[in-house]
C-alpha cells in the first residue's frame, strides 16, 4: 500500500512517497496547510486521507520544570515519564538545593513536583512556595507522597494531585502522569491552529516527529551500516533531539523499547539561535573550540553562511557535552562505548562529513581525552523518519 | 522500621539479596530491595525517598571498597536525619583479608556496622541488638 | 567488504586499543600452533581435560599463575576477565590496572584484556603453547573476543542467554542476541583458517537450584544459535547439581539431545563436547570439606564421561584463590582422575525419560513461536517465561519457577510458572518432593541452597 509521509519542521517540511523525499523551505507568511497545498497540491490530492501520515515538530512541544526529592527516583522517574509522553524537558531542580536555584525566566507549561513514597510525611516546606512564587507556569501537578496532598493543596492554587509515580516498592508507576501529560500535549497541538488545520489532509493521528524517529530506530540497521550502541542526533531549527539505545545508560528502569530520547529545547540553529549562542558562550570550552575551527568570537554575532556552519558545529559539541559524564544533568550517556553517531535534520544539508568529523574529534579529545571517535554518519536525505 | 537494601556496584550475586529480603520481612522490617547492581547514590536516594531507618548494603564480588570509599563525602551532600544506620556485609574484599583488618577500615568510610563473611542471620541479630541499644 | 567486516572495523576503532591489524591477526591464526586449539586437543585426547579458573589484573601475575598451573600439569588454561571489562568499562579497568601495577595489590577481580591488548597478551599465550579459554560474562563481548582471538585464545565461553540471565540486571536482551551473533560469526570465520575455534556455553547459570530441564534447553539453544552462524566446534556444559544421580541423568540426556538437535538442524559436521563444572553454588567455609566436595565432583565427571572438567578450589568460599591454592586443586583433580579409568556406564531409565520429555516439551514451545528467526523465538520464549531460571538478577527473567530438592537431593520443579512442561512431567516432579506439613518452602529453599555448607 502506498503512503504519503509528511514531516512538518520548524524550518523545512518534507514529503516522502515510496522512498523519494522532497524538501521545501517553509514560507512563514502562509499557514502550514496553505503552504503545503501551494507547494505540493498534486501529490497530496492523489492520496486518500487514510494513507497520509503527518508528524510535526513545528509546535515545539511543552516545557516542563521538575522539582524532585532525589536524582535516582523522583527526578529520574518524572523525566522518563515526561519524555515518553512527548514532552520537552527544560529544567530539573533537586529539592535539597531549591533555595540556591534561580527559577527559570521563561514561561513553563507544566511544573511537576515529586518526592517520597506514600508513607512519608513532611517532605516539603515553605521553600517550595517561595521558589514557585518566582516561576511563571500554566499548570502544576504533584505526583509524590499522598501525605503531602493536603499541605500542597492548601498552599498552591490549582495544583493537580495524581497517583504517586513512586510505588511503595520504589518502582516507577507511570500511568496517571503519562496520560495527564499526553493530554496536555494533544491539547497543545490542538491549540495551535496551524497544526489543527492539517487534519484536513489526514485521517490519522498527528504525532510529534521525535516520537516517529524513535519508533524507527529498531529498523535503522535495514537501511544503513550502523553498529550498536549508537545515537541519533537531530539538530533542527528550533530543538535538538537525541535518541539513544538504552545500553548507553546505566539507569535501572525497565523500559519496553530499546531506545529512549532526550530533547534540548533551545539548541536549534534558526529559531533559537540566540539561546544557542548564549549557551555556547557559557561553555568553558567554547573559545578553544572557536580557535580550533579557526574563527573568532565575532562569528557568533554574524548572520553569514559561515556563521551558520559554525553554529551547527557548536550545537553538535554542546549536545555531546550535555550528555557526557562531565556535565551533571539529568542524563548521562556512556559516550565512551559509542560506535556510531548518526546526524539528521537540517544540519545535514549544511555541514560536510569533514565538518562533523572535525567537531566530533574535538569533543572526544577535549572532553573524553580520546583519540578516536565513533564513526559519524550523515543522514543526508533526512530519511530516518520514514523507516518503518 | 524501614530498611533499604541491595547489592552495591557492578555486583550481580543475587542469592543472598533475595534471602536478606525474606529474612528482614520476617523480622518485621519494611523492606525496600533495590536488587543487584545498585550504586551508592541510588542507595542514599532511596533512604531519602522512603525515610528509611537502616541502609543495608551487600557486596559479594570483592569490589565493595571501590564503591563505598566515598560514603562520608556523599553523606555530607544529603540531609539525613540523625539516626540512620549504615550497614554493610558480605564478602568485602578481593582475596583473603581478616575481619580485624577490614571492619575498622569500613567504619572509617562511614559505616556503623560491618560484617565480613558473617552469616546474614547473625548480622541481622546484631542489627536488632544495635537498634535496641541506640534507643 | 562484507557487512560483518564493516562492523568489525567500527568495533576495533576504540580508544583503549592500539591499531588493530586484521591482516596480521589472520596470518597469526592461520599459522598458530595446533597446541593452542582446544578443538584439536578434544580430537586427539581420550582423557578428561582439566581446566581451572583464574585471572589477575597484571600481566606478570597471570604469567606466574600460568607457570604454577603448568607445573600442576594443567590441560587448559583459563583467562578470567575483570568485571569492569565485562561491562565494557575500559576506563575504570585502566585506572584500576595502573593502581594494581603501582601498588602491587589486586584492584581488579580479573585480567583487563582489552587494556593489555593482543600484542602483549599473545606473548604469554604463545609462550605456554597451551589452549586458553576465555571466561568473562560479558553481554557485549564484540571487542573483547576480537582481542582474545588475536591474542591466541581459541576457546570463547558464554552466549546470549547464559551470560545475560545470571550476570546482568538490565542489559537489553535483544541487543545481547545481536552482539553474540557477531561473536559467533567471527569465530566461524577464523575457524576456516586453522583448527576450529571452540565455543562453549555456560551451563551453571546462576548456580543455585537450577532445574536440569531448563539448563539443557538453554544449552541446546545456544548451541543451535552458534552452529547456525557456522561454528564447527561447540561445548555444552552443566554444573554439579548436588545429586550424583541427577548429574548422570543430565549428562546422558544432554549428550543424546545435543547430537539429535545438531543433526536435525543440518549441522552433522559439527563436533559437540561435554563440559562439567565442579560445584558452582555456595561452598563450605571449611577447606577440608571443600577438598572432599572437589574430589566427589571429579569422580562424577568421570562417571558421566565429560570431555573437560572445570575446577574449583578449597578457598572458594573465602575469596579469589592464590595461585598456589588454585594449582593445588588442579594437581589434586589430575591425581584423582588417574584412579578413575574405564568406569561402567550407568543410568536411570525412568528419570532420563522424564527429563528428555521435559526438554522436548519446552523446545517444542520455543520452536512454535511465530517469530521468523531462532534468536527471536528464544527471546520471546524468555519474555513469556517459557524459559525461566531461579535466582536470575535480570529484569526480563520471569522468576516464577520455584525449585526444591527431593530427599535424594535431586532438584525438582515445585512451581513450574509458565514453563511449558506437560502435566504428566510436572506430576512426576511433584511426586518426588516431600514437604512435611508445616514445613515452609522458604526454609526448604534456604536449606537447599546451603546443601554443601
Ligand atoms: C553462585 C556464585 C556466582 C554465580 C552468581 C549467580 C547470581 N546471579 O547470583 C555466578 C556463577 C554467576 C558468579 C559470578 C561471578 N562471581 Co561468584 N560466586 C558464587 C558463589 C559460589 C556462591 C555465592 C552464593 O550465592 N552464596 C549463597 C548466598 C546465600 O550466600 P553469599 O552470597 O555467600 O552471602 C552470605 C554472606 O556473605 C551473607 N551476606 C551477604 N550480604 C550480607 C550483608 C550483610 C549486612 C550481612 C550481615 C551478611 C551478608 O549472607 C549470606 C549467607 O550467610 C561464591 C563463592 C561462595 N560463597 O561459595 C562466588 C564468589 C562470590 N564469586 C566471586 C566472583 C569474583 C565472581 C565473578 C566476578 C567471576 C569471577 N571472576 O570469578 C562473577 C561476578 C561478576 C559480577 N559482576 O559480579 C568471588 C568473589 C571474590 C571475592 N570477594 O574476593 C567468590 C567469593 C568466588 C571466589 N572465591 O572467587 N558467582
Amino acid at each position: 500500500m502506498n503512503r504519503l509521509l509528511i514531516d512538518i519542521g520548524s524550518t523545512y517540511f518534507k514529503i516522502a512517497e515510496q522512498g523519494k523525499i522532497e524538501q521545501y523551505f517553509r514560507n512563514f507568511d502562509k499557514s502550514i496547510l496553505n503552504d503545503l497545498e501551494s507547494k505540493c497540491a498534486d501529490v497530496i490530492s492523489s492520496y486518500n486521507k487514510d494513507d497520509v501520515y503527518i508528524c510535526s515538530s513545528a509546535n515545539g512541544g511543552l516545557s516542563t520544570l521538575i522539582i524532585g526529592l532525589s536524582n535516582s527516583f523522583s527526578l529520574k522517574y518524572a523525566v522518563n515519564i515526561a519524555f515518553n509522553s512527548g514532552i520537552n524537558i527544560i529544567d530539573t531542580v533537586l529539592y535539597n538545593n531549591i533555595s540556591n536555584e534561580t527559577p527559570p525566566k521563561d514561561n513553563i507549561d507544566v511544573v511537576i513536583i515529586v518526592g517520597g513514597i506514600n508513607s512519608v510525611d513532611n517532605i516539603f516546606d515553605e521553600k517550595i512556595f517561595e521558589y514557585l512564587n518566582n516561576v511563571n507556569y500554566q499548570n502544576i501537578v504533584f505526583v509524590g507522597t499522598e501525605k503531602s496532598h493536603n499541605y500542597l493543596q492548601n498552599n498552591i492554587k490549582d495544583i493537580v494531585l495524581l497517583e504517586n509515580i513512586i510505588s511503595d516498592k520504589l518502582q516507577i508507576r507511570e500511568d496517571e502522569l503519562k496520560s495527564y501529560l499526553t493530554d496536555l500535549y494533544q491539547a497543545d497541538i490542538m491549540g495551535k491552529e496551524d497544526i489543527k488545520q492539517l487534519y484536513a489532509l489526514t485521517n490519522n493521528q498527528i504525532f510529534s516527529t521525535p516520537y516517529i524517529v524513535n519508533r524507527a530506530l529498531p529498523k535503522i540497521h535495514e537501511h544503513i551500516d550502523v553498529a550498536d550502541p549508537f545515537i541519533v542526533v537531530d539538530i533542527g531549527g528550533a530543538t535538538t533531539d537525541i535518541h539513544y539505545s538504552r545500553d548507553l545508560v546505566n539507569d535501572n528502569i525497565l523500559s519496553s523499547s530499546g531506545y529512549d530520547r532526550l530533547v534540548f529545547k533551545k539548541l536549534g540553529v534558526y529559531k533559537s539561535r540566540e539561546s544557542l549562542v548564549h549557551i555556547a558562550k557559557q561553555n568553558e570550552f567554547v573559545f578553544e573550540l572557536l580557535e580550533h575551527l579557526n574563527v573568532t568570537e565575532n562569528i557568533l554575532e554574524e548572520k553569514s553562511d559561515e556563521a551558520t556552519r559554525v553554529l551547527m558545529q557548536l550545537s553538535i559539541f554542546l549536545v555531546l557535552y550535555k550528555v557526557s559524564k562531565h556535565h551533571a544533568s539529568y542524563i548521562e550517556l556512556n559516550l565512551e562505548i559509542l560506535n556510531n553517531i548518526i546526524l539528521t535534520g537540517g544540519i545535514t544539508q549544511v555541514l560536510t562529513q569533514e565538518d562533523v568529523d572535525n567537531i566530533t574529534l574535538f569533543f572526544y579529545k577535549k572532553i573524553l581525552h580520546f583519540h578516536h571517535t565513533p564513526k559519524i554518519i550523515l543522514d543526508k536525505n533526512y530519511e530516518i523518519w520514514t523507516y518503518r | 522500621m524501614k530498611v533499604v537494601t541491595g547489592v552495591v556496584g557492578n555486583d550481580i550475586h543475587v542469592v543472598a539479596n533475595r534471602l536478606i529480603d525474606i529474612s528482614l520481612a520476617e523480622r518485621g522490617f519494611e523492606v525496600f530491595n533495590l536488587g543487584v547492581n545498585t550504586y551508592l547514590e541510588e542507595f542514599l536516594d532511596a533512604v531519602i525517598e522512603t525515610d528509611a531507618d537502616v541502609l543495608l548494603i551487600s557486596s559479594l564480588n570483592g569490589e565493595a571498597e571501590g564503591w563505598c570509599r566515598d560514603l562520608q563525602i556523599l553523606k555530607s551532600q544529603y540531609n539525613f536525619r540523625d539516626n540512620v544506620i549504615f550497614m554493610i556485609g558480605g564478602n568485602l574484599v578481593v582475596g583473603e583479608t581478616t575481619a580485624e583488618e577490614i571492619v575498622p577500615r569500613f567504619k572509617s568510610y562511614g559505616f556503623d556496622l560491618v560484617f565480613h563473611q558473617v552469616d546474614l542471620n547473625e548480622g541481622l541479630d546484631q542489627l536488632e541488638l544495635f537498634l535496641k541499644a541506640s534507643k | 567488504m562484507t557487512l560483518l567486516q564493516r562492523e568489525r572495523e567500527i568495533i576495533v576503532r576504540n580508544e583503549y586499543i592500539d591499531h588493530f591489524d586484521f591482516d596480521e591477526v589472520k596470518e597469526f591464526i592461520s599459522g598458530a600452533s595446533k597446541n593452542l586449539f582446544i578443538s584439536h586437543r578434544f580430537k586427539n585426547s581420550k582423557e578428561i581435560l582439566v581446566q581451572p579458573r583464574g585471572g589477575f589484573p597484571t600481566y606478570d601475575k597471570v604469567f606466574e599463575l600460568y607457570k604454577e598451573f603448568k607445573d600442576a600439569n594443567v590441560d587448559v588454561l583459563p583467562l578470567t576477565i575483570d568485571s569492569n571489562t565485562r561491562l565494557n568499562d575500559y576506563a575504570t579497568a585502566k585506572k584500576m590496572l595502573s593502581l594494581s601495577e603501582a601498588n602491587d595489590t589486586d584492584m581488579l577481580n580479573g585480567y583487563p584484556l582489552v587494556n593489555h591488548g593482543y600484542r602483549t597478551t599473545r606473548k604469554m599465550i604463545t609462550h605456554y603453547d597451551t589452549p586458553v579459554s576465555l571466561r568473562h560474562g560479558t553481554p557485549d563481548a564484540r571487542l573483547l573476543i576480537e582481542v582474545a582471538l588475536a591474542s591466541g585464545i581459541f576457546e570463547i565461553e558464554g552466549g546470549p542467554i547464559t551470560y545475560l540471565l545470571p550476570y546482568s540486571k538490565n542489559f537489553p536482551m535483544d541487543k545481547a542476541f545481536l552482539y553474540w551473533k557477531y561473536v559467533e560469526r567471527v569465530c566461524a570465520e577464523y575457524s576456516k583458517l586453522n583448527e576450529p575455534i571452540n565455543r562453549e556455553s555456560f551451563g551453571p547459570l546462576s548456580a543455585t537450584l537450577q532445574p536440569p530441564a531448563i539448563v539443557i534447553v538453554i544449552q541446546l539453544l545456544e548451541m543451535l544459535l552458534s552452529l547456525e552462524e557456522g561454528v564447527k566446534s561447540f561445548s555444552v556444559s552443566f554444573s554439579q547439581t548436588g545429586s550424583m544421580l541427577q548429574d548422570i541423568v543430565s549428562s546422558n540426556v544432554i549428550k543424546k539431545l545435543a547430537r539429535h538437535y545438531a543433526d536435525k538442524f543440518g549441522h552433522d559436521d559439527a563436533t559437540i563436547n561435554l563440559v562439567y563444572h565442579q560445584w558452582m553454588g555456595a561452598f563450605p567455609y571449611n577447606r577440608e570439606y571443600s577438598d572432599s566436595l572437589i574430589n566427589t565432583s571429579t569422580v562424577i565427571a568421570s562417571m558421566i564421561g565429560a570431555d573437560k572438567i572445570i575446577t574449583k578450589t578449597r578457598n572458594e568460599a573465602f575469596g579469589i584463590p592464590t595461585k598456589e591454592a588454585n594449582a593445588l586443586a588442579v594437581a589434586n583433580v589430575k591425581y584423582t582422575l588417574g584412579m578413575l579409568k574405564g568406569l561402567p556406564k550407568v543410568g536411570d531409565e525412568e528419570e532420563e525419560e522424564n527429563l528428555t520429555n521435559e526438554v522436548h516439551e519446552i523446545l517444542e514451545a520455543v520452536f512454535n513461536d511465530g517469530a521468523d528467526t531462532l534468536w527471536r523465538q528464544v527471546f520471546n520464549s524468555i519474555k513469556n517465561g517459557y524459559i525461566d531460571i531461579p535466582f536470575s538478577p535480570h529484569i526480563i527473567n520471569a522468576n516464577k519457577v520455584i525449585t526444591v530438592r527431593d530427599k535424594n537431593s535431586n532438584i525438582r520443579f515445585f512451581k513450574r510458572g509458565s514453563v511449558p512442561i506437560s502435566d504428566k512431567s510436572f506430576a512426576f516432579e511433584k511426586s518426588k518432593i516431600s514437604l512435611k506439613d508445616g514445613d515452609r518452602v522458604v526454609d526448604k529453599i534456604i536449606q537447599d541452597i546451603g546443601i554443601m555448607l
